[in-house]
Order: structure tokens, then sequence, then C-alpha cells
């Protein structure tokens, strides 16, 4: 074991001291020397992740597919989403723009005195058992990670972003990274406020972030498998969560509002969102100016989304006004 | 290392508190926990949890404790000087990032690195005489030998700030370079050394105005100070060069290299004066400096991130036959 983390960190100080401590010395951004090692690291990792993704579980898709996919350019986009995020371009601008915030949400809360209370003062057990903690903070991130989620479907403004990552015709492992940056810069500030709070160490918190990542990528994916009857009900698999993305019909109008939970089932077990029934539905919106967004790239994805998402915070008597059609009748 | 000796080890261990003596405590920042490892089997013996984002270390005056700093938990976090067993928790000291004592022992102050502040303790309860909010990532501090002002770097906006103990004032503020980080108070109490992370060196400055008067190139990233312990010469780590640097400070000369790769930060040197023991923040381990071959001739694992380090007490002499750490005349504080 210690050969792999000899190896890993060598990989990592040697990108470190060759391409990013000479820019950070050069330009005078030496505070940001320890955050910029580990953003290496997660550079490194987001490169384990796309390799996993591209010759584990694409093995599965191209061997035993649920749905032909008949328009590759559709997957196509999702493939661009995932590189942009798992190579850490997209979470480095979501950073720069929510450090300062919850940065200064850390000082105000911090000033007043008040620390993360550590899980392990209620439970001392948890001192002695990593693994233990680990998966007790991983539930508790997954289950605010529920929550958020169901606020993506509840909140009309929200939704306009995330439905971005619904209007996916033909759902593969590629789309789980598929999101609005500003849909996933909501949710990373919700988390880490979540995770300063709870107390979530850094370094769990990356792994959280990467298993927990790699979890949900797999429940994209294109087939018809779960982990068993006992297993479906502890991790989310591919038959669990195609049920979130099915497309709604005249007799299943609210089908998207089960199956909320990014990992662990257990949530919506709990609260009553949870659908097993295992049929098979084609996936996407019935919204066809969302639909839309099937076909474009990314850049236009990102533009038209957001224009979505400008209009659902508009009042409506301002969009009605400057909507022809939804003006009221002159008088 | 072979299992014959670290059964050898672990037998030296289980016979109690003596088998220690030679034992070396060092704090996995990342990890959350601090390792025990072996001085001469150059083994990690146990890694404990301890708080969170733990960074920095210091002995309190009496030799008896270590208090490690639990940053995120705004807890001093009490150790055993001799076994580094937990004792206690101080709680309600925010953001502890760097710690140190005045050398009459009367002071004792920390410095918040994120939150921005310095807070000036009475030493005697840790009761809060002052907090003073500045601007700028504060990061290390020295202390002047007559225990009337504390001297602390702002590593964002490269100055070096001086307050007055007794009434929390700033004396003066004044920019000297790049990056400031690790600070050294000359036993003379006449010149402040700093280092300079952001450039190649370290500066000489004046401790009544903070006028530089000198500066010394000794490697990219230059960082932290440690005595070797005769009162002239100081270790110098350069974080981006991947260098320790042997100071003369009278000379202000810099009379040894040592390769040591892997961002070396903070150093403690054995009771013997033999070795200097090197954390490498960025490999996961720490190097073990030999001071007569001037190599590095052993690299032991730790925890992520290992940061302060230091000998678990053996005695209360340093290799000068001072003492190494009663209190912080000399930007001993890791």
């Amino acid at each position: 074991m210690r050969d792999l983390i000899d190896i890993w960190v060598g990989i990592q100080a040697w990108l470190f001291e060759t391409l990013v401590s000479p820019v950070l010395f050069r330009f005078g951004l030496m505070e940001w020397f320890e955050p910029a090692f580990n953003a290496v690291e997660i550079f490194m990792l987001g490169i384990v992740q796309i390799l996993v993704i591209a010759l584990g579980m694409r093995f599965f898709e191209k061997r035993w597919p649920l749905e032909k996919t008949a328009n590759d350019d559709l997957v196509a986009v999702d493939r661009v989403y995932t590189v942009l995020n798992k190579l850490g371009i997209v979470p480095l601008a979501v950073f720069m723009v929510s450090y300062p915030i919850t940065n200064e949400i850390d000082y105000l809360v911090r000033s007043w005195g008040f620390a993360p209370p550590r899980l392990e003062r209620l439970l001392p057990w948890l001192h002695d058992s990593a693994l233990g903690s680990f998966l007790v903070y991983f539930a508790l991130y997954d289950f605010a990670a529920y929550w958020l989620h169901r606020a993506q479907h509840k909140f009309a403004w929200w939704w306009a972003l995330h439905s971005l990552h619904h209007s996916q015709r033909q759902v593969t492992v590629w789309s789980d990274d598929r999101n609005h940056i500003v849909d996933d810069l909501l949710i990373t500030l919700a988390l880490v406020v979540f995770a300063q709070f709870v107390g979530v160490q850094p370094d769990d918190y990356i792994l959280i972030l990467m298993i927990g990542r790699l979890i949900e990528s797999w429940s994209h994916a294109n087939v018809d498998m779960s982990f068993g009857r006992v297993g479906a009900r502890l991790i989310v698999g591919p038959r669990f969560h195609r049920l979130h993305h099915a497309l709604a019909g005249p007799d299943e109008r609210h089908i998207q509002d089960h199956n909320f939970a990014p990992v662990f089932p257990i949530w919506d077990i709990l609260f009553g969102t949870a659908n097993y029934d295992g049929k098979r539905r084609p996936t996407g919106v019935d919204n066809p100016i969302m639909d839309a967004d099937n076909g474009r790239g990314w850049v236009a994805q990102q533009v038209t989304v957001f224009g979505r998402f400008v209009r659902a915070l508009t009042p409506r008597f301002i969009r009605a006004s400057t909507q022809p059609g939804l003006r009221p009748p002159a008088e | 290392m072979n299992k014959l000796a670290i059964a050898a080890t672990a037998l030296a261990l289980a016979a109690g508190g003596a088998a220690r003596a030679d034992s070396i405590l060092v704090l996995n920042s990342e990890d959350a926990s601090y390792s025990i490892l072996s001085r001469s089997g150059r083994i990690e013996l146990v890694r404990l949890p301890i708080g969170r984002e733990p960074h920095h270390l210091i002995a309190t005056p009496d030799g008896k404790d270590v208090l490690v700093g639990s940053t995120a938990t705004n807890e001093l976090l009490v150790l055993d000087a001799k076994t580094g067993e937990k004792r206690r928790v101080v709680r309600d000291i925010i953001d502890p990032y760097q710690l140190g004592f005045s050398a009459d022992g009367k002071w004792f102050v920390t410095v918040a690195y994120r939150l921005d502040h310095v807070d000036i303790y009475h030493a005697d309860g840790f009761k809060l005489a002052g907090r003073i909010f500045i601007d700028g990532l504060p990061s290390h501090m020295a202390f002047d030998t007559d225990s009337k002002t504390v001297f602390v770097t702002l590593q964002q906006t490269g100055r070096l700030v001086a307050f007055d103990l007794e009434t929390q004032a700033i004396k003066w503020n004044v920019e000297i370079g790049k990056a400031p980080a690790g600070v050294l108070m000359l036993p003379d109490n006449k010149r402040l050394l700093v280092a300079l992370t952001g450039e190649e060196g370290l500066v000489a400055v004046e401790p009544k105005d903070g006028t530089v008067t000198a500066n010394l190139r000794t490697g990219k990233g230059a960082h932290n100070f440690w005595p070797k312990g005769d009162g002239r010469h100081w270790f110098l780590s350069n974080r981006v060069e991947g260098t320790v640097s042997l100071i003369d400070t009278q000379d202000l000369k810099v009379v040894a290299t040592i390769k040591v790769p892997g961002g070396p930060d903070d150093m403690d040197i054995t009771p013997d004066g033999k070795e200097l023991w090197v954390t490498q923040r960025f490999l996961r381990r720490i190097a073990v400096v030999d001071l007569e071959q001037m190599r590095v001739v052993a690299s032991v694992p730790v925890g992520k991130s290992p940061h302060g380090v230091m000998m678990l007490k053996s005695g209360t002499t340093g290799p000068g036959g001072g003492p190494v750490r009663a209190a912080s005349t000399a930007g001993e504080q890791k």
C-alpha cells in the first residue's frame, strides 16, 4: 500500500514542482502553494475517474446496452462535460467564485467562536474506526445532497438549470456531469457550507467526492442493472436512477419525483420517494423548449439554459408584459 | 526496516515511557492525526487521531506538555511531552495556526492564518488579553528576548508587524518582501531574520522600526527557521527549491545547503545534535538529515501533509546545553 502511495505522491509532487509551483512563484501567488498542491491531486483523481468510466463502465454499456444509441452526437456533449469537470476546469471556475463566499461564511462563523462539531465527540468509537468515520460522514453528505436534489426539482428557477441534466434523451455513464455551471456553483456552495458545519475532513471530503461521483456516473449507465434485491436498497445503481430520468407520460406526470438519492437509496426509502418498479422507460423531458438542449454543444447549452434560468427568476408580470402572446388583452 | 527491528521497537515501547526517549512527534495536518516515530528505528510506531487540521505545536515553558493547535476546531490539544499521550483540551482558542510563548513565559500568542487575527493571551490559564484583526494571512511569529514585543509576518501582504504584548497595540507595520513566513529574533535581540517564501532568501530587519538592513540568498521559497543549538547557526527550509540551508547568522552567510525534496517545511534537531528531521509536506514523509554528512540518510513514511515536528522530551537540554524550547526566544515555534 505504501508503495502505491509513494508512486501517487511522487507523480503529484513532480507535476506540482515542474508545472505549478514555478508559476505560483513567478506570479507571487505563494499563499496558494498548499491548495494548488491539493488541486493537482484532484486533477490526477479526475484522470483516474475518466479512465474508470471509459475503460470499465463503458465495457458494460457496450456489452449489455439497454438502449441502442442511435445518435452519438447527443452523447458527445456529455463527454465534454465529463472531461471539463473531472479534470477540474469547471470546479476551478466554481471554486474561484465560491471560495470568497464560503470563506467569508467560515470567517464569520468561526470568529463568533463556533467550530464545526466533530461527530467523534458524540460517537467516541468513531475515533478508532477510520472506515466507520468515513461512512458516517459520507452518509451525512449524501443526505444533504438528497435534499438539494429535491430542491432542484421543486423550485422553478432551479429546475430551469437542472433540466439541462434531465434533457438528455440518451443517458449514459457520461451524463452525470452534464450540469449548468451555475447549478454546479449552487450545489458546491451548499455542500461546502454543509461540510464545514458538519465537519467533514478535507481528505475525507475529496474521497467522498471521488467515490460518490463514480457511483453517480455508474448510476447513469445505459444498462439495465442493479446491485440485487438487497444491494439496490444500499447503493444506487443504474436501474434505480434511470427511473428518475424517465420521460414523463400522461399516466406518470411526476415519475421524475422519485429516486433522488445520489448514492444511498435509504433517503428515498425513508422519505417516501423510492420506486423500485423496474419498468423500462425512455428518458428525457416532456417539454419541447428543454428537449431542444439535445443537439446543442456545450457553449450553446450553457447560454440557452442560463437564459431559461434568468426568465424563471424574472417576476411573472414582467415576463407577461415582454413576451408577445402572454400580454394581457388590450382594453 | 526489518520485522525484527520493528518488534524490538514495539517491545521497547511496551516497556514504558522511558522507551519513548528517542521518539518524535509529527502532525499530519491533512489526516487529522499525529504520528509517533522511533528515531533509532526510523519507523512510524503509531498514528493517532487528533483534532482537525493540526499544523503546529510547541512545548509549554515548563517542558511538561506539548500544545497542538487544532485550527478547524478552535482548540489546543495538550499532549504529554514525554510520551505524546493526550492529556486534555483547551477550547475556544480561535484558529490556532502558529503558537508561541514569550521568553518569560508570561504571554502566549496565536496567529489565525485563515481568520486574519493575532491573539495575545496571558499564558497562565490562556486568558485572552487582546485580539488584533489584521488582513494578510498572519503566519509566523517571533518574540524579543525581553518579552515586550511579538513580531508577526503577513504572508499575503508581504509585511512584518510588531505588536506590544502589554498593550496589544501595533508598534509598526512595514512591507519587507514577497510572502514573508518564518521570523527569527537573534539572541542579541538586535536583528530579526525573515524568510521570504515568495523570493529566494531572507532579509535582516531592524527590530525597532522594521527597516530592512540586509538580505541573503538561500533558495526559492525560503520558509522556516530552526536553531542548530550553538546560538549562531540556524537551519532554513526552502520549500520551492527543495533544500535546507545552514546559515551563519553572525556573518549572514550560507555555510551549507542540503537537498531535501518534497517541499521541506518544519524541522527539529535530535538532542545529540547529530540529526535534523524535516517534514516533507508533499511526500507524506519526514526526512532524516545526517548533520555530519549533510545529506538525507532516510525518509520515514507518515500521514498526509506532515507539518509540525518535535522530538519528544528526553531531557531538558538541547545540543548546546541550553533549553531546547523552554521559551520561544528565537523563532522556535514551528
